[in-house]
This record gives C-alpha cells, sequence and structure tokens, in this order.
C-alpha cells in the first residue's frame, strides 16, 4: 500500500513538473531525484553524476550532433528551391500531378536531416506558394505536407532512432537500416492517397503540367541528383558496414559542405549558423538524455518497471493486445509531448515490458517511431502543426483535419508492421557489420 | 531597488558574454568530435589500403603505408566521446537563452498577467533548483574523481576529472543562468526568454 502510495506521489510529480511548462531534461532529473530519496537511502547526488556523466560522454552518441550538422548545412543553401523545380518536372506526369512534389520532398530532405520541423519549412517554404498559384486545393496542399514530413523522424538519419538506440544501448546502424523500408512504404501509402485523390475528386485537380523532354528534366534537377546521391552514400556506407553511424555522419557533414560550397552559399556566416544551430539542438537533446538516464536508474527503485512487465506479463496478453494497448498510450502521451521526450520518458518502463514480451527492440523502435510520428499531427501538442500554423496562418483545428486522412494512413502502416514484422527487421538482420562495432 | 539596477546593468554584458562565449567553445567541441571522428575514419582506411597493397605490391609498399599515412590514435572514441559532454554542458546555458531547450508550453503560453508572472517564477525556480543541485554535484565527481587520481578505463587512459571540468562548468553556468531569469522575472516582471518564443522555437 505504501509502496502504491510513493508511487503516485513519483508520478503525480512527473507530470505537475512537466505539465506547468519546466524545461522537460530539468523535469525528469528533478523527478529522478525526488524518486531517489522516496525509495531509496542511496546517496542520490553521487549516484545521479555517476550515471549522467557515462551517458552524456558515451562514443555512440556522438551520432546525433552530427547529423543534426548535417540537415543544418543543407537547410541553409538553396534545395529549398531545387528541390521544386527539380522534383516538379518528374512528378507532374503522376496522377495528382505536383502534390507528389511534397510527399518525395519530404522523404528526400528526411534523409538529410532527422527532423521533421526542419522537413517541413524546408519543402513548404517553396512548393506551398507553388502548388497554391497552380490552383491545387489548400487541405491537400496542407494535409500531404503535414503528412509527410513525419517521415524525417523515421527515414534515416532519424533522430529520435538515435535517442531510442543510446538509450536502450541498440546499434544505431541497425535501426537507421529498419528505418528505411518502413518509411519509403509509408511514403508510397501518402502517394497512394494523393493518386486515390486525383480519381475521386477529379473536378478539384488543376489541368496538367506542359510536359517536357528527358533531358530537360534531368537538367531541371541537376542541383537535386548531388543531393539525393550523398544520400544513397550516407546510408549505403552504413549498409555495407564501411561507416559506423558516427563516421557515416561525419561523411554526410563534409559532403553537405562540399555541395553548399558547389552551390555558392557555403560561406562564414552560414557556416557560423549552421554550427551553432547543431550545437543547441544537441545540447537540448542531451539535457533530456542527462534527465532520462537519472531518471531510468531511479525507476529501477521504485520498482516500477518490474512490477508493470511482471504485471503485463501475468495478464497472458498476445503480443497483439499489447502493440495495440501500446499505440493508444503513445498517441495519448504523443498529445502532450514531442517525440524524444516521450521516447526517453517511456523507454525506463516499456523497454523491461517489451523484452519480458519477447518482442523485438529493433523493431519496436521503428513501431515507437511511427506512433511518435502520429502524434506529430494531432492537436493539442504536435509539432508540425505548429510549423504549418506560423507558415500558413490557418488555424491549428484546420490543419489537423488536413492531416487527418495521413493520420489514418499511418495507423495502416502500424497494421502493417505488426503482420508483416520483416519490413523493419529484414535488413538489419542482413546488413554487414564491421568486427568490433 | 537603485542599487541593484545599476549592479544589474553591470553585470548584464558579462553575464551574456559569458553564456555566448561558452555557447561558442562548445560548437569548438563539435568541430573536435568531427575532426577526430575523419582522422580515425581515414587511418583505418589506410588500415585496409596497406593490406590491399601487401597483396598486390608485397610487404615494403604495405609498410610504407602504415609509416606515412595510417595515424594510429589510441582512445579516439573515448575523446569523441569528452567532447560530446564538453560540447553539451557548455552549451547549457546558451542553449536556454536561445528557448531552445524544449518544454511544454501549453499551460504556461495561456497565462497573462500575474498568474503567467507565477507561472515564470515557479519554472525559473524549480529550474534553478535542480540544475544547482546537478552543479554542486557534478563539481563534486569532479573534485573527488582529482584527489582520487582517477583515471579513465579506456585506451586514452586520462585522468578522469579533466573531461568532467566542463561538465562542472556548464552546469554552473546553466544554473546562474537559471538564477539570471529568476531575478528577472521577479524585479523587473519579464525577461526575454518569453514562452510564445519557445513555442516558435521548438524545432526537433
Amino acid at each position: 500500500m505504501e509502496q502504491a502510495l510513493l508511487t503516485t506521489i513519483f508520478l503525480f510529480t512527473l507530470f505537475f513538473l512537466l505539465g506547468s511548462g519546466v524545461w522537460v531534461g530539468l523535469s525528469l532529473l528533478g523527478v529522478a531525484l525526488i524518486g531517489m530519496e522516496l525509495f531509496t537511502v542511496r546517496p542520490a547526488g553521487d549516484a545521479m553524476i555517476t550515471t549522467i556523466w557515462t551517458s552524456s560522454s558515451s562514443w555512440s552518441l556522438t551520432a546525433l550532433p552530427l547529423f543534426i550538422w548535417m540537415g543544418e548545412i543543407l537547410y541553409r543553401t538553396r534545395l529549398s528551391e531545387d528541390m521544386f523545380r527539380g522534383l516538379a518536372p518528374w512528378m507532374a506526369p503522376l496522377p495528382g500531378g505536383l502534390l507528389h512534389t511534397n510527399v518525395v520532398g519530404c522523404t528526400i530532405f528526411a534523409a538529410v536531416s532527422g527532423s521533421s520541423a526542419a522537413t517541413l519549412t524546408t519543402v513548404g517554404k517553396m512548393s506551398i506558394p507553388e502548388l497554391r498559384s497552380r490552383g491545387y486545393p489548400e487541405r491537400m496542399i496542407i494535409g500531404t505536407l503535414a503528412g509527410s514530413a513525419t517521415l524525417g523522424l523515421m527515414i534515416p538519419p532519424s533522430l529520435t532512432l538515435i535517442v531510442y538506440g543510446v538509450t536502450i544501448n541498440e546499434s544505431i546502424s541497425k535501426l537507421f537500416m529498419a528505418g528505411v523500408f518502413p518509411g519509403l512504404i509509408l511514403a508510397s501509402l501518402f502517394m497512394g492517397y494523393v493518386a486515390y485523390w486525383s480519381f475521386v475528386y477529379r473536378k478539384e485537380v488543376p489541368p496538367a503540367e506542359p510536359s517536357m523532354s528527358f533531358m530537360k528534366r534531368v537538367s531541371e534537377a541537376r542541383f537535386l541528383i548531388p543531393v539525393i546521391c550523398l544520400v544513397i552514400f550516407v546510408i549505403g556506407s552504413m549498409y555495407l558496414g564501411i561507416a559506423t553511424a558516427t563516421e557515416a555522419a561525419s561523411i554526410g557533414v563534409i559532403g553537405a559542405m562540399v555541395l553548399a560550397a558547389l552551390q555558392g552559399s557555403l560561406n562564414f556566416a552560414t557556416f557560423r549558423e549552421s554550427l551553432l544551430g547543431a550545437t543547441r539542438t544537441s545540447c537540448m537533446i542531451a539535457l533530456i538524455l542527462s534527465g532520462a538516464a537519472f531518471l531510468s536508474l531511479s525507476m529501477g527503485f521504485t520498482g516500477l518497471p518490474r512490477a508493470l512487465a511482471a504485471w503485463i506479463d501475468g495478464l497472458h496478453l498476445s503480443p497483439y493486445v499489447l502493440i495495440f494497448a501500446l499505440t493508444i498510450f503513445y498517441i495519448i502521451i504523443g498529445c502532450f509531448l514531442d517525440g524524444i521526450s516521450s521516447v526517453v520518458l517511456t523507454m525506463a518502463v516499456v523497454e523491461p515490458m517489451i523484452r519480458t514480451a519477447g518482442i523485438d527492440v529493433i523493431w519496436f523502435g521503428i513501431f515507437i517511431v511511427v506512433v511518435v510520428e502520429m502524434a506529430q499531427i494531432t492537436p493539442p501538442i504536435g509539432f508540425n502543426l505548429f510549423v504549418l500554423q506560423g507558415m500558413t496562418e490557418h488555424q491549428i483545428g484546420y490543419i489537423a483535419r488536413c492531416a487527418l486522412p495521413l493520420f489514418f494512413l499511418m495507423c495502416i502502416m502500424v497494421v502493417i508492421l505488426v503482420i508483416f514484422p520483416e519490413i523493419a527487421t529484414w535488413l538489419p538482420d542482413n546488413m554487414r557489420t564491421r568486427p568490433g562495432t | 531597488m537603485s542599487a541593484l539596477r545599476s549592479v544589474g546593468r553591470t553585470l548584464r554584458p558579462i553575464l551574456d558574454f559569458i553564456y555566448n562565449s561558452c555557447g561558442f567553445l562548445a560548437a569548438g567541441f563539435l568541430l573536435i568530435i568531427l575532426t577526430i571522428i575523419v582522422v580515425q575514419m581515414i587511418s583505418r582506411w589506410m588500415l585496409d589500403l596497406a593490406q590491399v597493397m601487401r597483396s598486390l605490391f608485397g610487404e615494403g609498399a604495405a609498410d610504407w603505408v602504415l609509416a606515412n599515412m595510417a595515424y594510429q590514435f589510441p582512445g579516439s572514441t573515448d575523446y569523441a566521446g569528452y567532447s560530446m559532454a564538453a560540447a553539451s554542458f557548455f552549451a547549457m546555458a546558451y542553449t536556454l537563452n536561445n528557448g531552445a531547450h524544449i518544454r511544454v508550453s501549453l499551460v504556461l503560453s495561456k497565462l497573462h498577467g500575474l498568474p503567467r508572472r507565477i507561472g515564470d517564477i515557479w519554472c525559473f525556480g524549480i529550474g534553478f533548483f535542480f540544475a544547482a543541485y546537478f552543479a554542486w554535484y557534478a563539481i563534486r565527481a569532479t573534485q573527488v574523481s582529482y584527489k582520487l587520481h582517477d583515471i579513465s578505463q579506456g585506451q586514452d587512459a586520462t585522468p578522469i576529472w579533466i573531461p568532467q571540468v566542463p561538465m562542472a562548468i556548464g552546469t554552473t553556468i546553466l544554473a546562474v543562468a537559471l538564477l539570471d531569469h529568476l531575478i528577472r522575472v521577479i524585479f523587473v516582471g519579464e525577461t526575454d526568454l518569453s514562452a510564445e518564443r519557445v513555442a516558435e522555437n521548438k524545432g526537433e
């Protein structure tokens, strides 16, 4: 009974701190501290520093700032304009026309940046005005953009997957590989939706673009092709085992700088801004990870994860029911927290649960990312909704309604992942790894 | 009150200078991470190249590659890890001042006037408390490592207090920055770190 009371106090403090607006990292640290004081007689402060030092000086974490930096550099190039110009001639003949530039543009940018906010602004900055001027319906422009930008969380390099990998000590390269096919399938689902729309609402589809010769199309895409090559090289080097995730990230940074220099947009100011931007974002995540490392130590003392895992185990649920319950759980949490925070906050409790239930942790990483992606486009706190609100000056509610069909497509994606887990696990099982990594 | 103002005016540029220069220092450590990783990666490729040279041109060519092009850098992963910690901790206050530390501003951004001020005081106050606790133990841990001559378990064999110094400094400055904001909220009524600005900056 006393245990139950203490646990209640512990959880209440957690939600109170987070809800009242205390920075997520400091909230986690504070709750962990209270947990240590309530549940153990061990000196909390020294345990805290040992844990945080180990987690924040870890080698595998170094992939994080480098991948952020790579995205920051390309974000500051003319990629946004080139993206639309380069993609439009290729997408125009498809049913649904230029709306596909939103989906494909987001997929490509997702592969150079791990962040969905950056993906959204880079692609949307150019495609929203262009699509509007061609008369595409507003709800389709907004909806496809909001939905596709969530691919940033899934297609490697994904910041959420790095954080997940660091939290549960799994190979980041493997997680990245696991994200490739589900990301592409999700993008195809979105494109299928655009095509479906063009058949059902024929009247809404604007007149077709004038067609272009093949060579003309290639020349329009000449700035885009190097970026795609860089992406393939970065992901490929991890798959072939030539480079670890961190090394692939550093190749990405240097490649991005070379591309920016060739384009003429690399100067001291953009270099400095990209580096400082990467410093801030990686520091933000590092503070959350520090708090989370201490919280998972503290959670261990509360006995909550073990008790919960044992309880779930005792219920003899089928894994499907467990996954279903977790989906609901994460969508609710995601309504209030961003993706990275909800992953690190819950893993201390969820990890023993899924390991006991015999669920593959690499697969679960992809699952959790899809579910967290869904939360990005659900009110009241959906980050993509906020960014789009800033860009289009529509109400959050309107944007969320536009994105609703894509939300359902993501639900279908979860079902596909559950039925065919090999989509996520095949690539990491078959990648080459260097000995010793 | 006016004495406090003049102290504030003198301290303001000094504090801002400290926050920003630590931010730049952190960015420098990111550059160091990149350098370490690139050097390590190239030297590993050179080891592979030496294998190729051995099979193609014999021992001599392989030895030449090893001697001239492969720089062995023992403990490089440890150094990259320390740089990661230094980059994270040095940037703490700088990131805070730029509104980049993530928070749930759903309730806070809806409040105005006095309730908002109370909310801000609560956040900065409790934030300062946790950060100060963190800093206190970070300093202590660094002192203990120094006194006990703790050596890293890795190949680098660095005395562990050296890479821990950035943690001690960075967390202390974070605590100072939070206290700085707290004092401004209490006496001036607001700080440049408003929840609205945070809502705009929540790039993830």
